[in-house]
């Protein structure tokens, strides 16, 4: 009994930890530093083509 | 002016009344489009019938301007324009910066460069997303972002290989306006303290909700029983996932609440920071001694404590990016003339004496002299006076005034520091410097609970002591009192208030700098207003027609006709009033008298149309004075036809405004610069009982000054410079979206849509949010006043102590979010 809650302790700190350090990688990137951008962005067409390059 | 109304005529006159003619003689090659005044190819001949005129256009897409300029009521635009001056400055869409001057700001990070800059014009997202693909294409830029909140774009590209100036090009050709980033010190620190704060709540959050899974597990376990294991080991579990909650999150607090005690000055961070170390600390004691632990209240109280305050940062940030995008008042450039030519310079290089050119539309860099040209200037953000003002040669012009109509010789009086707008800078800094740092009321309190609490927490210890407890357990009942005066709802009972009700001013239209703010707007009892351009629109406009032997309609239609070739602001009031009305107007060719008016000559005498003064000049005998509102007098052939009164009307929400600022006991003033008995007038009519006139800016602060000594919190609304004295002493400051940038910028509180009403809707909300708080912090109190006795007493088991605090918290959070639904516009059925 306790071997398994153990065991469901330390995965739920694993999966705690992971979202935490996903939010610092995106901290580090960037991500929050301009909350209104992304709305826009979303209705953009990604146009890869570069003519003239 | 334009070359061609005769070709244009006879062009009209040519054409038959149909829609396209392919075939025409070759004779008239010369006739121009009505709308680009290109020549007309033959073969693309297309006319239009409009307003009874024959107009021809080169191509379909002329006659679609066209009809769209006409159909918008613009139609004046072609009688106005002129051709031999540009409205825009030539080198305004060319870049002035070179690579030498911009490559020191080129970053280099590892491998490659990145160069941050600012961009003018902005105006939709959709300009961003141009820019950036443009900048992208750019030779070896890998990427180009751009900020949609700061205009900010940050381009990178392979190291050593990033030129600059042809960012700028490339930005510059597409009609923006690239600056250079200054690398502005407050701005970053403040940029790399909001991240910092954001990683704190993360992290506290992250672990806090791990906390709490574990900390539930403990309550029912000891509800319910718990072998000694699973215990030991969801304690430390727990003390490992609370440190660093509380050592790093929490440092903030921690760090504030120690310089407090320094300072001897107890406030909010120091009760946080007491009631988080006795709840950790207390908890690690239990660890060992094998007693109930409760990490989870520790943790609870710097989670949300730093939620609300990221919420107040980023409503605060976001008020002053919106005054940082326009904080560019006075032109940075001027065209100086020299022997060789036009230079641009920068306007701070400016000398007295210097000789520079001001085009229409420009604003005056410096304080001037006119050397050459008369023109008009519209100085309402100077002095209140809301009419343009006709300025000729040898007359002086303020900096931060409007050219209106012709291009000038402006000769420097005083250098662009000593000007009129770095006076007004330097009036504002000194308001804000006299002005005394708001101490919130949390603190206040905070500055006596605390105290309080510690010598209680004493009194506890000892008396437990002398009744012969053992010193251990005196020591725990100690920690006990401390623990459970923990200020969680105290804590709690401003920011949560303050977050919602800012996000829901927000939301309104109506941003609060600062939970301060919100409480300082509460307690106004006194509304100072700015005349022109808060009260009132700031254009003038037809308010009254007084005709004589004729109907109001033949009155406006002949007015209208002769000032339809004018673009000075009273003919284009006086044009707008006859298009409302719906007369087809057709423009006399006059002739101006700067200041005076116009002369149309006939076959059989003139028409006059003009001041008192210019017609009396000329023999008319002209009716009484009618007030002080402006008028615009008609005549013909030597007889009086009337006159019609322009003046600057208030705005359609200004009575409303005034009769709820009087439901809610407040008292309103109006303080004006311009003429006393304009000011008395418009006051009058609004219901305003207070009205002074001929201030000066120095006076409208000295105003303010004199109310505040007697006591009184003294809300100051405006939007010119004129205002921004007292705007910065007053306290609150309050301006309109649309005012002048040092106006916005001395503002506590901003009204982003033009709509004065919203006034009235902040205070009301700012006075609900201070009866919540109150609410708020009465439940704490109540909280503290029964636990703490019962600590006192040795005799509360610490989970009902950490039930009751959540509780309480609970209650302080629902609470404060009934904000949210507050009612802001009771007078009014429903919002727009």
């Amino acid at each position: 009994m306790l071997s398994s809650t153990v065991a469901l302790i330390v995965l739920s700190l694993f999966l705690g930890l992971g979202a935490w350090f996903v939010f610092l990688w995106a901290e580090k990137r960037g991500e929050f530093d301009d909350p209104e951008g992304p709305k826009y962005r979303m209705l953009e067409d990604d146009d890869e083509s570069r003519p003239g390059n | 002016m334009y070359p061609s109304t005769d070709t244009l005529t006879r062009g009209a006159a040519l054409s038959r009344p149909v829609s396209r003619e392919h075939s025409r003689p070759a004779a008239d090659a010369e006739i121009l489009c009505h709308h680009c005044r290109l020549p007309v190819p033959a073969g693309d001949r297309l006319a239009d019938r409009i307003e009874g005129r024959e107009l021809v256009f080169c191509c379909h897409g002329c006659q679609a301007a066209h009809r769209i300029i006409t159909g918008a009521g613009l139609g004046d635009f072609y009688e106005k324009r002129k051709w031999k001056e540009s409205g825009v400055r030539e080198k305004n869409f060319s870049s002035l910066y070179d690579d030498d001057a911009l490559l020191p700001l080129v970053e280099q990070q590892g491998e490659r460069d990145v160069f941050s800059f600012q961009v003018e014009g902005i105006r939709c997202a959709t300009c961003i997303w141009l820019l950036e693909k443009m900048l992208e294409r750019e030779e070896n830029v890998s990427s180009a972002r751009g900020n949609y909140a700061t205009h900010r774009f940050t381009v990178q590209a392979t190291a050593g290989t990033l030129r600059p100036a042809s960012l700028f090009q490339v930005a510059s050709s597409l009609g923006y306006r690239p600056r250079p980033a200054t690398a502005d010190a407050n701005r970053q620190h403040a940029l790399r303290e909001q991240r910092r704060l954001l990683v704190r709540f993360g992290t506290a959050a992250f672990f806090s909700m791990q906390l709490m899974v574990f900390s539930m597990a403990l309550y029912a376990g000891y509800f319910q029983g718990m072998d000694e294991t699973s215990r030991r080991l969801l304690e430390l579990l727990a003390a490992a996932l609370a440190t660093p909650v509380v050592l790093y999150a929490g440092f903030p607090f921690l760090a504030g609440g120690l310089r407090s005690l320094l300072n001897k000055m107890p406030n909010m961070d120091l009760l946080v920071a007491l009631g988080v170390s006795a709840a950790y600390g207390y908890s690690l004691f239990a660890l060992f001694a094998g007693r109930e632990v409760y990490f989870d209240s520790a943790a609870m109280i710097v989670t949300l404590l730093l939620l609300g305050r990221l919420v107040e940062q980023s409503a605060r940030n976001r008020a002053v990016s919106a005054v940082d995008q326009l904080l560019h008042l006075a032109p940075e450039k001027a065209l100086r003339l020299t022997e060789k030519g036009e230079q641009e310079v920068e306007a701070s290089a400016l000398a007295r004496g210097d000789r520079i050119l001001v085009r229409p539309g420009d604003r005056i860099p410096v304080d001037g002299v006119i050397e050459k040209g008369r023109t008009e200037v519209d100085e309402s953000v100077v002095s209140g006076e809301s009419m343009p003002v006709a300025r000729q040669q040898g007359e002086t012009i303020a900096a931060g005034a409007v050219n209106l109509t012709e291009a000038i010789t402006l000769r420097v009086a005083e250098p662009a520091a000593s000007s009129f707008l770095a006076r007004m800078a330097r009036l504002v800094e000194e308001a804000q410097e006299r002005r005394a740092p708001v101490q919130r009321s949390a603190d206040r309190i905070a500055a006596r609970f605390v105290p309080l609490v510690i010598v209680l927490a004493l009194l506890t210890g000892l008396g437990h002591l002398w009744l012969g407890a053992p010193p251990g357990a005196a020591l725990l009942h100690l920690v006990a009192v401390l623990v459970v005066a923990c200020p969680c709802a105290l804590g709690l009972a401003t920011p949560m208030a303050v977050v919602v009700a800012t996000a829901r001013g927000a939301a309104a239209g109506v941003l609060f700098r600062g939970g301060d703010i919100l409480e300082q707007c509460a307690r106004i009892r006194t509304v100072a207003l700015d005349k022109t351009g808060t009260l009132t629109q700031g254009q003038p406009r037809v308010v009254e027609i007084r005709p004589r032997n004729c109907s109001e309609r033949e009155f406006l239609e002949l007015i209208g006709s002769v000032e339809a070739a004018s673009n000075h602001a009273l003919a284009v009031a006086i044009v707008q009033e006859a298009r409302n009305r719906g007369i087809a107007l057709q423009p006399l060719p006059g002739r101006a008298v700067a200041g005076r008016g116009v002369l149309v000559e006939e076959k059989e005498g003139f028409i006059l149309v003009g001041s008192r003064r210019f017609l009396e000049e000329h023999g008319v005998v002209v009716e009484e004075p009618a007030g002080p509102a402006t008028e615009v007098h008609l005549a013909r052939n030597g007889i009086s036809l009337g006159l019609l009164l322009l003046d600057d009307p208030p705005r359609q929400e200004a009575a409303g405004l005034i009769a709820e600022l009087a439901a809610m006991k407040i008292e309103v003033a109006m303080l004006s610069g311009d003429r006393q008995q304009v000011a008395a007038r418009l006051a009058a009519s609004l219901g305003i009982h207070q009205a002074h006139g001929d201030l000066k800016p120095e006076d409208k602060a000295a105003w303010i000054g004199d109310r505040q000594a007697a006591g009184e919190a003294v809300l100051m609304a405006g939007d010119g410079i004129n205002d921004a004295p007292a705007l910065a002493a007053a306290t609150v400051g309050c301006s309109l979206s649309g005012a002048t940038d040092i106006a916005l910028d001395s503002s506590d509180l901003v009204l982003t849509r033009p709509d004065l009403g919203r006034l009235a809707a902040a205070l009301r909300l700012a006075r609900r949010s201070l009866a919540v708080i109150r609410q708020n912090l009465f439940w704490a109190f109540t909280y503290n006043l029964v636990a703490i006795p019962l600590a006192m007493s040795g005799k509360l088991a610490p989970a009902w102590a950490a039930a009751a605090m959540a509780a309480s918290s609970l209650l302080v959070v629902l609470n404060s979010l009934r904000l949210k639904t507050v009612a802001l516009e009771p007078t009014r059925l429903s919002g727009r």
